[in-house]
């Protein structure tokens, strides 16, 4: 085995994935271990659960000679393999040194996935090595029993016997099935195999529950469901080990892995289907005055179903590539608890929604900026105990993060109950830097504004920490090319809340459709806060800009004709779409407003074709491309002041090209 | 035609088998995460020969070839024993329990295909032979 084997490096994506799993796995037990940590003992479930893990990980990784990871996880398996058999104990440097072992084990790895040199492994080897004692002779001694075993209250428990049949497996009830299921209702206590008289197999499963009703589902699967007298069971077989699954922090995930390719393309062609639709429903609407209107009303149900189960086609992809958030923010805990230690904060992180599900796309292009957001707030925002006594506050600051869906946004908040921003120290550096700052006083979007802004010094203590130089500025680009907004909101000495919102799926949308001139464009309704319509006696000009009175205060609007230089009578009446919130609202006028539709996103992915303001082009059915607008950049165009007609005119020949 | 069991808590050892055992058509796999399910298929289907991992969650690879070495008509059937490097005691233990061979990962696919071809050779011979 010294030759390099090529032929198992098409298995990378699988060995990456299944690292993921184990990583994430090993993270959700070393965090629960170092909870409980001199409160419980030692809880074996967790151990066995970890030392597996770290198993795994060095088979696989040996498999695709990833020599680091295969050595690190061997080193981390071994001491865990001490504990396990109780030749030392878990210490809260022990599990120190565990967790430093699983976060350079996760380096390596994404080294390794991105091309780069894996860093260095030795110091961690050396820390591993110097708390595991020497491998000596295994004394398994009879003292393998299980630590934690309180008297619990003892529930009913049941016998469930199931015999397996190829007419069972044919429809998926297999034993795994079962034991999953069993998992549901109850504590799985044993499950054993056992060899009939007749020569079949049968398993048992000693099941402790409360909801003995739940049980009988299972009955016409061909499982077999006796109570066991508990004055019988309860208290025997110390040594009988919960099968992991049962109630433990890392349940097995029977999850199918599919490319995203393949979705994409589905996607694709759903967005195709939606295209042909809009065609049908367009041609059908030419045909209405020839068709009597009793055949013409059942055209329409048709249309209508259609439209409805296209939807749900859509949206039952769409669910296909949703993951749960708390891919992302299983990572936060590892990077608060160091960073809080190094700047000797103490500071408690609280999750709230890691279930809510967003694109797979989303989780990706989101990791970095959410970590920014909580570096963040540990290095700025939280202040160190003693400022915090001095303040009147708990010594222990918070960081809240949270994800909750509503609609089609899903939105992210990072919090915390720090000292807030320092406008005047925002100001005095933005000035410093030779940034414009207004001279009135700065609220949450005029300071998110500076702190976003690409001069603004990103050299600071958090990025410097973490040697990934991801500033603010890349966190609100980032957030914008995913059709999303920041807001920040900040109040000196209570706290910070930065708040991200993102549409759910990018490929298919709701948009409104405006005409401007001869030309039609879309917007999608998620940034659309409100619709208006405005008299042209309305407009004021002020310094050599259009704003109209809205909501007792004024919202500067910008005129798309003239932006994009097409040619239109304005009328004495005419729309403006309202994207953005408070002081970031802009009005964006068209002509009039044509209606709502479902559109299609492609993506204009030619750089020479790329415009500012346009975010992608879809077609509404009657084969002319409808260019999307982006809100985001069309707001900061204004907020800038350069909505002049920029040689947009160029641009836009090219686009219509 | 063979049918293989490949039995392994790593889905991406399953893969990484399977395609090592490919070129040994005509072949059929069937493969188990857990000990389990390992049995279960054992049960219900004829397998000509097992690739079963030790380390794995619910039930321990030994228990599993224990078991299966209790039935009569699996007593025979090669078992081969592919297990991360590291239980150096196993070994003993396993062929005590009656594994067939014992190899480790890493392992390299022509040296997997080729232990897996003559082990099943020699229980077709011994099948023929009415052992």
């Amino acid at each position: 085995m010294s030759e390099p084997e090529p032929f198992f490096q098409g298995f990378l994506d699988d060995y990456f994935a299944e690292c993921d799993e184990h990583l994430a796995g090993a993270t959700r037990a070393l965090l629960a271990l170092e909870a409980s940590l001199g409160t419980t003992g030692t809880d074996r479930v967790l151990i066995d659960e970890l030392f597996r893990d770290f198993h795994s990980l060095k088979g696989i990784s040996a498999m695709v000679e990833l020599r680091p990871a295969e050595q690190l996880a061997h080193h981390l398996e071994d001491y865990l393999g001490a504990i396990r058999d109780r030749k030392v104990t878990l210490t809260a440097a022990g599990i120190d040194v565990l967790i430093d072992g699983t976060q350079r084990l996760e380096q390596v790895v994404n080294a390794y996935r991105s091309h780069q040199p894996p860093p260095s492994i030795d110091d961690v080897a050396a820390r591993i090595e110097a708390i595991a004692p020497r491998p000596v002779k295994p004394d398994a001694g009879p003292d393998r029993v299980a630590e934690r075993r309180a008297p619990e209250p003892s529930l009913p428990r049941w016998r469930c016997t199931f015999v397996p049949t190829r007419e069972l497996l044919a429809r998926g009830v297999g034993v795994d099935n079962i034991r999953k299921r069993l998992t549901e209702i109850g504590t799985i206590i044993d499950a054993v195999p056992h060899v009939r008289p007749d020569g079949t197999i049968a398993f048992q499963f000693t099941l402790e529950t409360a909801a003995a009703d739940a049980i009988d589902a299972l009955l016409s699967d061909g499982v077999v469901v006796e109570p066991i007298d508990s004055t019988a069971v309860v208290g025997d077989a110390p040594g009988a080990v919960r099968p992991p699954g049962a109630g433990s922090t890392a349940a097995p995930t029977h999850i199918v892995r599919v490319d995203l390719m393949r979705l994409d393309q589905l996607m694709q062609n759903v967005g195709d289907l939606v295209i042909s639709r809009s065609r049908l429903t367009e041609a059908l609407t030419r045909l209405e005055r020839h068709v009597p209107s009793s055949e013409w009303r059942s055209v329409q149900e048709n249309i209508v179903a259609i439209d409805r189960q296209l939807r749900t086609l859509r949206e039952g992809i769409m669910r296909i590539r949703l993951v749960p958030i708390g891919e992302i923010f299983r990572r936060m805990p590892f990077v608060v608890r160091d960073l809080a230690r190094e700047s000797g904060k103490k500071i408690t992180l609280d999750l709230q929604g890691q279930g809510t599900e967003i694109d797979k796309y989303l989780i990706e292009r989101m990791l970095d900026p959410v970590l920014h957001l909580v570096r963040n707030a540990v290095s700025h925002g939280i202040e160190t105990p003693d400022v915090r006594i001095a303040n009147g506050k708990r010594p222990e600051g918070t960081i809240t993060l949270s994800a909750f869906t509503s609609g089609e946004t899903v939105t992210i908040e990072v919090a915390d109950d720090g000292r807030g921003v320092d406008a005047a120290a925002v100001a005095a550096r933005a000035r410093a830097a030779g940034l414009p700052v207004p001279a009135d006083t700065l609220d949450g979007s005029a300071l998110l504004a500076l702190l976003c802004s690409s001069g603004f010094s990103t050299n600071d203590e958090a990025d410097r920490a973490s040697g990934r130089g991801v500033g603010m500025s890349v966190v609100k680009s980032t957030v914008e090319q995913l059709s999303g907004t920041v807001t920040m909101t900040t109040e000196p000495g209570g706290g910070t809340r930065f708040t991200v919102e993102l549409p759910l799926t990018l490929a298919i949308t709701d948009a409104l459709i405006g005409r401007v001139g001869a030309e039609v464009f879309a917007l999608p309704q998620g940034a659309v806060q409100e619709v208006i319509e405005v008299t042209s006696s309305d407009v004021r000009l002020v310094e050599r800009n259009e704003i109209i009175p809205y909501r007792r205060g004024a919202l500067p609007i910008v005129r798309l004709a003239r932006l994009f230089g097409i040619d239109s009578a304005v009328g004495e009446r005419f729309h403006v779409f309202v994207v953005g919130r408070g002081a970031a609202a802009v009005g964006l006028a068209v002509d009039r407003i044509i209606g709502q539709r479902e559109i299609v996103v492609r993506a204009i992915n030619d750089p020479l074709a790329r415009v500012d303001g346009i975010s992608g082009a879809t077609d509404l059915g009657d084969g002319r491309v409808v260019l999307i607008l982006d809100p985001g950049a069309l707001a900061t165009f204004v907020r800038t002041r350069e909505a002049r007609a920029v040689g947009a005119v160029g641009d836009w020949g090219r686009l219509q090209a | 035609m063979h049918r293989i069991l490949i039995v392994d808590d790593s889905p991406t050892i399953r893969k990484m088998v399977r395609a090592s055992l490919q070129a040994l058509q005509p072949v059929e796999f069937l493969d188990a995460a857990t000990g389990l399910e390992a049995i279960e298929h054992l049960a219900l289907a004829r397998v000509h020969l097992v690739v079963l991992d030790l380390n794995m969650p619910d039930m321990h690879g030994i228990d599993v070839l224990k078991f299966v070495r209790r039935q009569p008509r699996y007593k025979d059937v090669p078992i081969l024993i592919l297990t991360t490097r590291g239980d150096d005691a196993s070994r003993q233990t396993a062929q005590q329990a009656g594994a067939t061979h014992y190899m480790t990962k890493p392992f390299a696919p022509d040296a997997l295909a080729a232990t897996v071809q003559a082990l099943l050779a020699d229980f077709a011979f011994a099948e023929s032979d009415g052992v």
